[in-house]
């Protein structure tokens, strides 16, 4: 069977990943598009804010609802989905309210939401985009019943970041140092954390000239105020990280041909395999095929004219699908034994459920790209 | 140097992933050393690449000459942070006893993007930097930024540290760097694209973002992998085959057309770099699209 019908029938959560400008968004929604039209229910949750993937989906804009695809798209690209299609957005700074409302006792909430740390962790601050996603899946996973959810995870420069986001929460509530801190407080019931019982003492004094007294003041009584939560996040961060062991998650580690995204593809894989995660599949997207022997015969009986101009154009298509091949070997070596399957480069972007199909018979092994016998 | 660019000393190159910044700020870093300007090139936190491109060894987190007039550095965080903290403590052992402190580094870890303050404070500390005589010990500092979201992120970290942060020593260092940063006589930001359609639509918001949100100024758009038209004129009679061939490369050349036209709505010099076939994406490639960003020649 092939390896992304074999993925989608036994998955309940698919994770797309990969580095920035690879097409992760698009074949996240051609998974979920084409298990749509098998007859598996499925729901696409990007973080790309793109108009353009809603545009393809027939929506007017994606937000922090799920909406489903209306029947109409899929009529206009002559098919038929034979169970629904969702799709959503993910909205940070929401989500985060989200999670403070439901989870901190009602005397704090205001004061988290006030709290200028939580703002800036909440809005704009490095880490909180991978971890707010990752709880956003764990949220839809227990709460709807989607057979099949597709993750677009945010393009990370540093690849940890992502599988990392629940272990890092872990790891706060986890530390001695935390707790040293902040029981005794919690126990007295108001902020007067040991650190500054320390006094005039040498490390307090120390960082003080780094930071500035206030701002650690402050900080502290952040993460007082969060602390009455720690036993729910500390639950939630060991349930993410078991979702994203479970035999029903499954990554598709999404890449292109060219040399320097092949090198961060094989460094995913690997931090990926190191982390117990299973990787389904290696998708190739946009791949130049080879060049016809045809087309340089048919070309050579051109009038000298034309015929420079013509081969000029095969000799480029020729290094690109040469250089295109070479990296598919490369993965293929490096990436063992995980199977790779190829998308071809196509001549415009993708723009509506049309081309998605398109791209939907490649995963799915309808067509298959074959590559010259460089990359055998 | 480009033309936009003559008077910055610090040039940050941004854009979506993908798009080719690395290649971008590693020309223009070259092109300045070339104009005599003692030139560093900073990558920020990720698997070096720059050093590959020019055929180096890798330099790591230590700032290392490749060549005449240029320097490179991979800025990581943990050696920022200790760089920064020694410059503040003035001593090492001072460092050992309070930084490597594991209550310390607990506490560290939660201050707002302390991370990226550190490196960012590097960067530009390296901008403020005089030799002995008086004169800059870097004319001028290319800097291969993250991709567009965490570009946002990480330009921002001054401006949302001083919005957090209550005045101190953390809101002073942050007060500096982010007056460095929006003055328009010392930083220029160069936006990388490709000229397809997403790439140019994520160009005009990431424009956006950093001119509003962030204040800074944009100097100049570099579209990279341009297609110019070849078959102008339709030939008939070709055999399918070729007949296919010449649309698909028509229909690129004319998105980069458009890509190029929607571009030069944001009202600022655009550049065009050919895309290259090259077997090797090194040094010949960087030299050829450093000569072509200089333009007008």
């Amino acid at each position: 069977m092939n390896v992304i019908v074999e993925a989608v029938a036994e998955s309940s959560v698919l994770i797309t990943v990969g580095s920035g400008g690879v097409g992760k968004t698009t074949i996240a929604a051609t998974l979920a598009m084409r298990s749509a039209l098998e007859d598996k229910a499925s729901l696409v949750l990007t973080i790309d804010p793109a108009k353009r993937l809603a545009n393809a989906l027939g929506l007017a804009a994606l937000g922090n609802t799920e909406a489903r695809i209306p029947d109409e798209t899929f009529r206009a690209a002559g098919l038929t989905p034979r169970a629904p299609m969702h799709a959503m957005m993910l909205d940070m700074k929401r989500t985060w309210d989200e999670l403070i409302e439901r989870r901190a006792p009602a005397d704090k909430r205001e004061r988290i939401l006030n709290n200028k740390f939580y703002q800036a962790l909440s809005g704009a601050l490095a880490g909180s985009q991978e971890y707010i996603a990752m709880e956003k899946l764990w949220e839809l996973r227990t709460h709807r019943k989607y057979p099949l959810i597709v993750l677009d995870t945010p393009p990370t420069a540093h690849a940890l970041d992502f599988l990392d986001a629940p272990n890092r929460i872990l790891d706060f509530l986890d530390n001695d140092a935390a707790k040293w801190l902040l029981s005794p407080a919690l126990a007295a019931g108001k902020i007067g954390l040991k650190l500054f019982n320390l006094g005039g003492s040498y490390v307090t004094k120390t960082i003080s000239r780094f930071t500035g007294t206030e701002t650690l003041q402050q900080l502290a009584e952040f993460m007082l105020s969060i602390s009455g939560m720690n036993e729910g996040f500390r639950e939630r961060a060991h349930q993410t990280r078991a979702l994203l062991e479970a035999e029903t998650t499954a990554f598709v580690l999404v890449t292109a041909p060219m040399p320097e995204r092949i090198d961060e593809a094989v460094y995913f894989h690997t931090l990926l395999k190191q982390n117990k995660m299973k990787v389904a599949a290696v998708v190739v997207n946009r791949v130049q095929p080879p060049v016809h022997d045809s087309l340089w015969r048919e070309a050579a009986r051109l009038p000298e004219s034309q015929r420079r101009r013509f081969e000029q154009t095969l000799k480029e298509n020729e290094f690109l699908a040469t250089q295109d091949a070479r990296g598919v070997a490369r993965l293929r070596e490096l990436c063992a034994p995980t199977p790779l399957v190829l998308v071809p480069r196509f001549e415009l972007d993708v723009h509506d459920l049309k081309s998605v199909w398109e791209i939907s018979r490649y995963l799915w092994g309808d067509a298959r790209l074959e590559l010259g016998p460089q990359a055998r | 140097m480009i033309q936009e660019l003559v008077d910055q000393r610090l040039v940050i190159v941004t854009g979506k992933g993908g798009v080719g910044k690395t290649t971008i700020a590693t020309a223009l870093a070259l092109q300045s050393a070339r104009d005599g300007k003692r030139t560093l090139i900073c990558e920020v936190n990720t698997k070096e690449r720059v050093t590959h491109l020019l055929g180096k060894p890798e330099v790591g987190a230590e700032l290392t000459s490749l060549d005449e007039n240029l320097w490179a550095v991979n800025v990581r965080p943990q050696e920022a942070l200790r760089e920064y903290a020694l410059m503040i403590l003035k001593f090492e052992s001072i460092y050992s006893a309070v930084f490597e402190n594991r209550l310390v580094r607990y506490f560290l870890r939660f201050i707002p993007s302390l991370q990226e303050l550190v490196m960012l404070g590097k960067i530009l500390y390296h901008l403020k930097e005089k030799k002995s005589d008086g004169s800059w010990r870097f004319d001028r500092i290319v800097v291969d930024a993250p991709a567009t979201g965490h570009a946002i992120t990480f330009l921002s970290v001054p401006q949302v540290l001083l919005d957090t942060v209550p005045p101190g020593p953390l809101a002073n260092e942050a007060k500096w760097m982010r007056d460095m940063l929006t003055d328009p006589k010392t930083t220029g930001v160069v936006l990388v694209s490709l000229p397809e359609e997403l790439p140019v639509n994520e160009t005009i918001e990431l424009h956006e973002a950093l001119t509003k949100r962030v204040q800074m100024t944009v100097s100049v758009v570099v579209i990279n992998g341009f297609i110019t038209p070849r078959f102008d004129e339709p030939t008939p009679g070709l055999p399918p085959g070729l007949a296919t061939l010449a649309h698909e490369h028509t229909a690129r050349a004319a998105l980069s057309e458009t890509s190029r036209q929607k571009l030069a709505t944001l009202g600022l010099p655009v550049r065009l770099v050919q895309k290259l076939f090259l077997p090797e994406f090194g040094r010949a490639a960087i030299e050829s699209i450093a000569t072509s960003l200089e333009g007008r020649k």
